[in-house]
């Protein structure tokens, strides 16, 4: 019987506490992939083997399905005695794959900065790191901003894959529920509406971002 | 090596998971082409009931996890009573759920065309079915063809995501390797090397369209 009040009085409270564990494995894969994709995209576009591994990890992560790096990741590991939680590999796997795809984008907006802006800094007599921080980096965050925005929203869906390894985010509890419950079209409704909901305030954070970030056009 | 006997062991039953995700995957990307060409155009010249449902369908499809679809499909149809074989059932949501990612890439196509072939077209007096036939489409899909390369890699790496629901290819088929030889680590890493040749080899083709785009022919 579908929209039973009494289930859905249950079933909402416990997809909300598996939505925050969603919630924390996205944030803490977009915090470190935001640092640790800028580090990959300045090896890869260094000369000498550095940057040759760096392109070589963007193109092997960045072709191979999240699941089996997570597999590698959760299975492997413990099999060569570097066991890690569930949780601590999804969020190892989250990062390795999408740190390939945010240096990418990083990538993107450093070749948009044009050759003009170093020379002009350089003139200016500026040491590289305030090359960086002052002139470059401000332009390639503005041009970065909806490309991030769109990889934020495919990391918040990812993070649903972490169910097949048993950690109790949102979609393992969707599974657990159906399985125990008749209630399938209930469930499926609430799990669709919670991402949606989290999709939507990251759609609405890149808005905003773009809005006070991007004043160069 | 002789870690690796397992892998050399077994990669044969590998290669015949990967037959079964090739085919998968390109079953699902003629529909999913359709169903993206269609969207696109009723975005861009649909009345005003049509553009919205379009919009509709495009938020709710690309704010929900693709295994989220996928697991609901498999509990939902045998409640609705449509008598369809496992591999169709996901075959109908990839083509759905990679429809509205393939829409916005012909959109942005057809978008990104200059406002002066539209022009030309309108000034030799030609109907609107005319001008998209030999003007606009030609030259649209010539540009959507990268991106639409690289959606196609994303639709590969996605069909690892069916073993959750039971289905068996390249995944699944690591998978039971791996409750045999109890090495997760070779199998993994070789499943994982089969995808990375199917993908790379995409994902090389699609550099070759760009670099055609970018330079002429």
């Amino acid at each position: 019987m579908p929209f039973d009040p009494h289930f859905l009085v249950r079933l909402i409270p416990a997809l909300l506490v598996g939505a925050e564990v969603t919630v924390e494995l996205a944030v803490l894969t977009i915090a470190i992939c935001l640092v640790w994709g800028l580090v990959v995209a300045l090896a890869h576009s260094s000369r000498g083997p550095l940057g040759w591994i760096a392109g070589a990890y963007i193109q092997v992560v960045r072709n191979t399905p999240l699941l089996i790096q997570l597999y590698i990741v959760y299975f492997g590991l413990s099999m060569i005695g570097m066991g890690l939680s569930g949780f601590a590999s999804g969020l190892l796997a989250l990062c390795i794959q999408n740190g390939g795809y945010v240096a990418e984008i990083y990538r993107g907006g450093l070749q948009a900065v044009s050759a003009r802006q170093y020379e002009a800094g350089r003139a200016l007599g500026m040491r590289r790191w305030t090359l960086y921080t002052t002139v470059v980096m401000p332009q390639v965050v503005a041009r970065i901003i909806p490309p991030m925005t769109n990889q934020g929203i495919s990391i918040i869906k990812d993070t649903s894959q972490v169910a097949a390894i048993a950690v109790m985010e949102m979609m393992k509890v969707a599974q657990v529920w159906v399985e125990s419950s008749a209630n399938t079209y209930d469930v499926f409704l609430g799990v669709a509406i919670i991402y949606l909901a989290l999709t939507s305030v990251a759609n609405l954070a890149g808005k905003f971002a773009e809005r006070r970030l991007a004043f160069v056009q | 090596m002789k870690e690796f006997a397992p892998l050399l062991h077994s990669y044969w039953y590998l290669l015949r998971g990967a037959e079964m995700t090739l085919l998968m995957a390109v079953v699902a990307v003629v529909p999913a082409t359709l169903l993206g060409i269609l969207l696109a155009l009723l975005q861009l010249f649909g009345k005003r009931f049509a553009r919205a449902a379009v919009l509709g369908y495009l938020f709710v499809i690309r704010g929900i996890p693709l295994l989220v679809l996928l697991t609901f499909t498999y509990y939902l149809l045998p409640l609705t009573g449509i008598d369809l074989p496992p591999f169709w059932g996901v075959v109908v949501v990839l083509a759905f759920y990679y429809g509205a990612f393939m829409s916005e890439v012909f959109r942005a196509g057809i978008l990104s065309l200059p406002r002066a072939q539209w022009d030309a077209a309108r000034s030799l007096g030609m109907s609107r079915r005319l001008m998209l036939q030999i003007v606009i489409f030609p030259q649209a899909l010539r540009l959507a063809a990268p991106p639409f390369v690289n959606l196609c890699v994303n639709l590969v790496k996605a069909t690892s995501l069916v073993s959750i629901v039971g289905l068996w290819e390249l995944t699944m088929a690591s998978r039971e390797i791996v409750e045999r030889t109890l090495a997760p680590f070779q199998i993994f890493l070789g499943a994982a090397a089969i995808y990375f040749c199917i993908c790379y080899t995409l994902a090389l083709y699609g550099k070759y369209l760009e670099r055609r785009v970018v330079h002429g022919h």
